[in-house]
């Protein structure tokens, strides 16, 4: 199968983030991080052989230690998400057997709690993984998840569609979406009808 | 672009919907009820199964798909044991195994070290699992690729009309993933609780029904337990649902199946003419 166009444009402004060329991704993790309150955010991409994840930004703890960082794909929570396609929520990642604790340990900074989202191309391939470490966020629900993934989509559009900052479109619409998800979040709250209890009965 | 409806907000956000069952008498216990999955094949579609792990409990049979160029589809298969890269297909088998301790688990590993031909591997999983007459089949993973949707959809039909029933975990990315969005299937999304056979039915499809899928304790690779949360949880309940009503009920068609999970339903209640 042939690499998506997506996936490859989306490692050649991998490199440029990489290597400080632009900070447009940068400004998401951030925003993504203060989103959930977390320690930390990050955004690790898939190589172009298809095996491995490449972390190529991040922002809070660790951060500058993490960016360059490559593990297989089918290591820790972000290569999980990475091949199942699935977002996922865990807690106590200390415990899990498969938490990259090495790579943990070598930003000098090792979680508790993880959630990790698949960042798609617009082919459906699975370009990289948005991870969140220690969100203060503690509801039992998969909203975190809801939203997370939602975010994880809107950077991979971004980084698809080769935007930089001179571009804002992309940067502006992701605004927009976070202030929809935060808002449809809030909405759902106890006591407050959920997004699909604001659809009419019968309503597709 | 538009931001899809939280399925499993539809079902832990205390605003269940009723909706009108057919009368059914006694349906959990008709379809559930001292059942333990004996005699019912179930296909684990996913990174392959540790079957070494305790909750696991043995797997009966599997096959693992590869990515090849040279072959004339674009893989191989390789039927026989194989271990699981990384925990997703291990914490599925063992939910099921949980609530269908004689379900004959078979391990279709699609999932590789590369991430390339996911939907392709996908797609030879789920015909994998027809053409082995497969009771269920669980798929707590989907493909997003627009290209995939003609071709998994062809194999959901078949599936459907054959009596393999696809019970498959959405996914909280914006947009339709394939197989969860078709109708032939049995979709799947989080619902809070620590009940197993909590099931609620969402009157606003696609994704139609909600089972246990927050802060569920899971099994994981070298035999290790996590608590988890995802949609990739739930599926595995139902699917274990359908084994058990299979198991008892042999004869039932995917619609019949369905039809008693929508009866079966915490929020089902008789229809207004009852």
């Amino acid at each position: 199968m042939p690499t998506p166009r997506g996936l490859r444009c989306a490692w050649g402004w991998a490199v440029a983030i990489a290597t400080g060329q632009d900070p447009a991704l940068g400004r998401s993790v951030e925003a993504v991080r203060r989103l959930f309150a977390a320690a930390a955010c990050s955004v690790a991409l898939v190589d172009d052989d298809g095996e491995t994840l490449r972390f190529v930004a991040s922002d809070g703890a660790g951060a500058d230690a993490i960016v360059g960082v490559t593990i297989p794909v089918s290591r820790g929570i972000a290569g999980w998400a990475a091949m199942s396609g699935q977002p996922i929520s865990v807690r106590d990642v200390q415990t899990d057997a498969r938490f990259a604790r090495d790579v943990a340990e070598s930003t000098n900074y090792v979680p508790s709690s993880i959630l990790a989202a698949p960042m798609m191309t617009t082919e459906g391939e699975v370009m990289g993984v948005t991870s969140v470490l220690d969100p203060s966020v503690e509801e039992a629900s998969d909203w975190t998840l809801q939203v997370l993934g939602t975010l994880a989509s809107q950077m991979a559009m971004l980084l698809a569609g080769g935007h930089g900052p001179s571009t804002p479109s992309p940067t502006e619409a992701l605004g927009r979406d976070v202030l929809r998800v935060v808002e449809a979040w809030q909405s759902g709250q106890p006591g407050h009808a959920g997004p699909s209890g604001t659809r009419a009965p019968g309503a597709r | 672009m538009s931001i899809e409806p939280a399925w499993s907000g539809a079902f832990d956000r205390g605003a269940i919907q009723e909706v009108a069952a057919l009368p059914f008498a006694q349906v959990r216990e008709w379809a559930f009820g001292g059942s333990t999955g004996a005699g019912v094949r179930v296909a684990v579609i996913d990174s392959g199964v540790d079957a070494e792990h305790p909750r696991v409990g043995g797997v009966v049979g599997g096959v693992a798909f590869h990515l090849d160029a040279e072959a004339e589809r674009g893989y191989v298969e390789d039927e026989g044991p194989h271990g699981d890269l990384v925990g997703h297909g291990t914490a599925c088998a063992g939910i099921i195994r949980s609530i269908a301790p004689e379900a004959e688990i078979y391990s279709v590993r699609v999932l590789g070290a590369n991430l390339k031909g996911r939907g392709a591997l996908l797609h030879a999983g789920v015909e994998w699992s027809v053409e082995r007459d497969m009771h269920v089949a669980n798929l707590s993973l989907s493909s997003k690729a627009e290209a995939m949707f003609g071709p998994l959809h062809e194999v959901a039909d078949q599936a459907y009309f054959s009596g393999t029933v696809l019970v498959c975990a959405a996914n909280n990315l914006p947009g339709p993933t394939y197989p969860s969005q078709y109708a032939s299937v049995i979709s799947v999304a989080s619902r809070a609780g620590s009940d197993e056979l909590a099931l609620a039915y969402n009157p606003h499809p696609p994704v139609e029904f909600g089972a246990r899928g927050i802060d569920v304790e899971v099994a994981w690779a070298d035999h290790g337990s996590i608590t988890a949360t995802g949609n990739s949880f739930a599926a595995p309940h139902v699917t274990a649902m359908v084994a058990l009503m299979r198991s008892k009920h042999p004869w039932l068609t995917p619609l019949q199946v369905k039809a008693v999970l929508h009866a079966a339903s915490d929020n089902s209640v008789p229809g207004p003419d009852s």
